[in-house]
């Protein structure tokens, strides 16, 4: 059953008068369950199609269903409630809070929702506990080494049990150990919590974690593979 | 509440930063305190100002005297019941910065003028009994640890006296009863003073009581009708007018300590003001990322204002409570105890939190408004 269905989907920018095309008709499907790859040289617009997905940018033509959903036709405030709620987001550089604690970081989701402070305290220990770092809780971004912060930043991605995780090259700024570690914190929430998973990346390495990959070039699909066990 | 621990993380992001915009609202709040505490008092004293007392001063300035001949024509005056006087004797208490008001006056019409100044029968007594016989406001008495029977000596600090230190024995310790006297002077017989002055004879100001407050005008206007055209020619006014006209001296006060409170303000809401702006922009990929989580825009703004008014309140604490502990204990002697009843009051340090308040969110508004619309995918990729 398909968790997102992108069906011409357009983005251009406007850079003073000239507008610059970055996504052309994109039409896609992703099952739920799925761990989809999204590659492309630079500028070939998968960053864009991800931050379309998180309902951070919007499309210039085309529609958006995640889960059911129009996102593209949702309010401002109602695209926040529904992003609190339907993704969990991994950026390349982490994005940790750094005067926040591995903890806060990670119950910063949680501070949107009615659960009260146990229940917040339950569902971060439990993240915590799935990316390795229940021992973490206390210590600041800045304690952490990049592998580690990028596993809190996974976290704080599931902790709200979302319907879709977004990577935007989570192993980018990682050394191959680190990276490594990620890639299978990744590949095992798909597999073992059922989580859909959509990754931007460069690294080949990281595109073989995926069970399809996507490969754009000018804002075009042009290839769609399905990646062998 | 479950965003506290957030507002409170993201002000103490930079501490020497939050420090100084903290100290800067407490400056502001703290001088607030201050000028409304002088203007509080003067307006206190001529609240307080007795409706059928009149005060007639030289015509030219109260700093010249008058004859005591002025008395009896004075006192016959149609409407006027009671006349007493005092004069400024500007001694000094061992060192200059010792200062306090002394004042030579008839004691028993003084006395018997200002009910408001409350000694005990035997107090009174000793005091009218006595020619170097003084007493003291129970302000000063604490001050200078002063017990009824101890000895003081003031040098003469206006050469009208002489050049012969006075010597008293404090016969009371009086507690002031009304705003229009103050606990912080010393009076003493005006015979005492005059025998050694040069000229004698001289007046420094004239207190009558008005049989009807209704006429009171009128009657001051009759007083300087007497002695138009003299040498000493008189201005009499009202006690209210007098007080307005003795706080005037210093210009005029409610303008000049209004806009030195609002230049204080003003600077501290843009010093308060730039360090909100510089704290969003340095959080720009931060804003973005809570935005992503989907924090919605309204709860960014709250939030950014929120860390405005707590800045600006802690801040705002510190200067209140400081102009409480420094102002009412007199620390700073401002007002030389001119000004009875002085001090922050409970409205005047709940108004300077009001006023910290305002700073920190007027401060907080641009900012927040800029943090709660910033375009996502634009912050991100300022810094990707």
């Amino acid at each position: 059953m398909a968790l997102i269905e992108l069906s011409g989907v357009t983005k251009s920018y406007k850079r003073d008068a000239i507008e610059i095309p970055v996504l052309d008709g994109v039409t896609i499907s992703v099952d739920e369950g799925d761990f989809l790859g999204l590659m492309g040289p630079s500028g070939s617009g998968k960053s864009t199609l991800l931050n379309l997905l998180a309902g951070i940018d919007r499309p210039s033509r085309g529609t958006i269903r995640i889960g059911g959903t129009d996102i593209s036709a949702l309010s401002e405030r109602a695209l926040a409630t529904w992003r609190a709620r339907h993704i969990g987001f991994i950026f390349q550089l982490y994005n940790l809070i750094p005067v926040l604690t591995a903890f806060e970081n990670v119950e910063l989701p949680l501070l949107l929702t009615s659960l009260s402070k146990k229940q917040r305290r339950d569902h971060v220990m439990t993240a915590l506990g799935i990316v390795g770092l229940g021992d973490r809780e206390k210590h600041y971004p800045r304690q952490l080494s990049g592998g580690q912060e990028q596993r809190v930043a996974i976290a704080r991605a599931i902790v709200t049990d979302p319907t879709l995780l977004l990577a935007d090259e989570p192993t980018g700024d990682l050394d191959a150990k680190s990276a490594g570690e990620v890639l299978t914190l990744l590949q095992r929430l798909n597999q073992e919590y059922k989580k859909t998973i959509v990754m931007v990346t460069h690294d080949p390495h990281a595109a073989e974690r995926a069970s399809h990959l996507l490969h754009l070039e000018k804002g075009t699909l042009v290839e769609q593979t399905k990646v062998s066990a | 509440m479950k965003f506290l621990g957030l507002v409170l993380k993201s002000a103490s992001r930079s501490k020497r930063r939050t420090a100084l915009t903290m100290m800067s609202v407490a400056v502001a709040v703290f001088l607030f305190g201050a000028l409304r505490a002088i203007l509080d008092g003067f307006d206190a004293v001529a609240a307080a100002s007795s409706a059928t007392r009149i005060v007639t001063i030289r015509s030219t300035s109260m700093i010249f005297s008058m004859p005591v001949s002025h008395t009896e024509v004075i006192r016959s005056t149609p409407g006027v019941t009671d006349v007493t006087w005092a004069n400024w004797f500007g001694g000094i208490y061992k060192d200059p910065k010792n200062f306090f008001g002394q004042f030579a006056v008839d004691p028993e019409s003084y006395l018997r003028m200002y009910p408001e100044i409350q000694l005990t029968p035997d107090e009174r007594k000793a005091f009218l009994d006595d020619r170097t016989g003084c007493i003291v406001g129970d302000g000063i008495a604490k001050k200078y640890g002063f017990k009824v029977g101890d000895r003081m000596t003031l040098q003469v600090g206006i050469p009208t006296y002489g050049s012969r230190d006075f010597d008293f024995t404090i016969r009371g310790v009086y507690h002031a009863g009304g705003a229009a006297v103050d606990n912080q002077s010393m009076m003493f017989h005006w015979k005492y003073a005059d025998e050694r002055s040069t000229p004698q004879g001289q007046i420094g100001w004239y207190v009558s009581r008005v049989d009807n407050p209704d006429r009171a005008v009128q009657v001051a206007k009759t007083i300087d009708d007497k002695f138009a055209n003299s040498p000493y020619e008189t201005k009499t006014d009202t006690e209210q007018a007098f007080s307005a006209q003795f706080a005037s001296m210093l210009g005029n006060l409610n303008l000049l300590l209004g806009s030195v409170a609002l230049a204080v303000v003003i600077t501290t809401l843009f010093v308060a003001g730039n360090t909100m702006a510089m704290s969003v922009r340095e959080r720009t990929t931060e804003i973005a990322v809570m935005r992503t989580l989907g924090f919605p825009a309204i709860t960014i703004f709250l939030l950014v204002v929120g860390e405005g008014l707590v800045v600006a309140v802690v801040g705002g604490t510190a200067g209140a409570l400081l102009s409480r502990v420094i102002v009412n204990g007199e620390a700073l002697g401002l007002t030389g105890g001119f000004i009875p009843a002085f001090g922050v009051s409970n409205a005047n340090v709940a108004a300077g939190l009001a006023l910290s308040a305002l700073i920190g969110m007027l401060a907080a508004l641009i900012p927040a408004s800029t943090a709660s619309r910033l375009k996502i995918v634009d912050a991100l990729r300022r810094v990707a």
